[in-house]
């Protein structure tokens, strides 16, 4: 996937898969209920810029109502995933509601989000990714998967690292400023700089 | 609310280089949000529940926009989540407006408890906030705490006490 896309995850171990590429334009750790949310503010931020968002079924359930305001939003540059396993694997495989027949593709359909799919198969789901990739809509992808236990390095960065890792990326490669530790505004405040 | 303070915070909001802003309908806030909706300036996204709107903000920020939310008290009871693991832990700045609801003089028996909780949460989510009664204050306020709030990476709030946000009975 081109390094200039966006990419917004929750914890766990898709924070670890994505922490592992080294990858800088990705903001990690949006703990329950703020992946998607996040996702949606960083693509209406930067219209231009393609934004993945891998949402997780526990994740999302915890603010089912962000699907509601994602769509009403619309916007073209962001792509949300959610890796439905059907639990919450970190939590020894609990259950989750879409194990017991909840149905997200319907409820984002429902919500108005024309491109909401279900995929279990990883062929189409390349196919799909690439068409959304590729195009200026709106795309909520469930990606039913098994749940499973691969060892993944545990991340060697916190999230405030994490956080400044991807802003950096963002300042440069859109030349902007987003941090101004010395943004004051009195004069007797103001130290020159070198 | 007085139109004055409408303009007050408008003017904060717009002075204070505010671009984004993360809302849920308020009745004490109607107006206000209104203004800033209608105002091109501001790129609006109203959210569903509060905590939706700190993850909103989160994202903007993190694409360089310069975010606020305008919530209520009890948007800041709903939440304690976003504010704790978002912006607590990550150092992620934003910006809250908020009617002081069950501030002293507040005569509807339900809004006691916020006025109660609302301070003590503020403190406890590191967020540095002030509370304004006086109109002419309101912008100063506004810019001040989004100066700071960029500066140190923390939320800040600002507070609107009952003479700010009630008409004359």
């Amino acid at each position: 996937m081109d390094q200039n896309v966006l990419v917004v995850t929750p914890t766990g171990k898709t924070y670890q898969y994505w922490e592992a590429t080294g990858r800088e334009a990705q903001i990690s750790q949006l703990n329950l209920g703020l992946c998607t949310p996040a996702g949606l503010g960083l693509a209406l931020a930067l219209p231009h810029r393609k934004v993945v968002a891998l949402d997780g079924d526990g994740n999302l359930l915890f603010n089912l109502a962000s699907v509601a305001d994602l769509a009403v939003q619309n916007p073209g540059n962001l792509i949300d995933i959610v890796f439905d396993n059907e639990c919450y694997q970190s939590c020894d495989s609990f259950p989750s509601v879409t194990s017991k027949g909840v149905n997200l593709e319907a409820i984002a359909k429902g919500c108005g989000i024309k491109n909401a799919v279900t995929i279990r198969d990883i062929t189409r789901f390349e196919q799909t990714l690439d068409e959304a990739l590729n195009g200026n809509e709106l795309f909520f992808i469930v990606a039913k998967v098994e749940p499973g236990e691969e060892i993944v390095p545990l991340p060697r960065q916190e999230g405030r690292e994490n956080k400044y890792r991807f802003v950096r990326h963002v300042e440069n490669t859109e030349n902007i400023r987003i941090i101004n530790p010395y943004s004051r505004r009195r004069k007797k405040d103001f130290i020159p700089s070198d | 609310m007085k139109q004055g303070s409408v303009e007050a915070i408008v003017t904060g909001l717009k002075e204070a280089g505010i671009n984004f802003i993360s809302m849920l309908p308020d009745s004490d806030f109607t107006d206000t949000q209104k203004a800033v909706m209608a105002d091109k300036d501001f790129k609006c996204v109203p959210v569903s529940n509060e905590s939706i709107g700190f993850g909103v903000c989160a994202g903007a920020w993190l694409g360089g926009k310069k975010p606020a939310l305008l919530i209520t008290t009890d948007g800041i009871m709903a939440s304690a989540f976003p504010l704790t693991t978002l912006n607590m832990q990550k150092n992620i700045p934003v910006l809250m407006v908020i009617p002081y609801r069950g501030s002293l003089g507040d005569g509807i028996w339900f809004m006691g408890p916020m006025g109660a909780a609302t301070e003590p949460l503020l403190k406890d989510l590191q967020v540095a906030y002030t509370v304004i009664s006086k109109v002419e204050e309101v912008t100063p306020a506004i810019k001040n705490a989004q100066l700071s709030a960029e500066a140190w990476l923390r939320p800040t709030a600002v507070l609107l006490t009952g003479e700010i946000i009630f008409e004359e009975a």
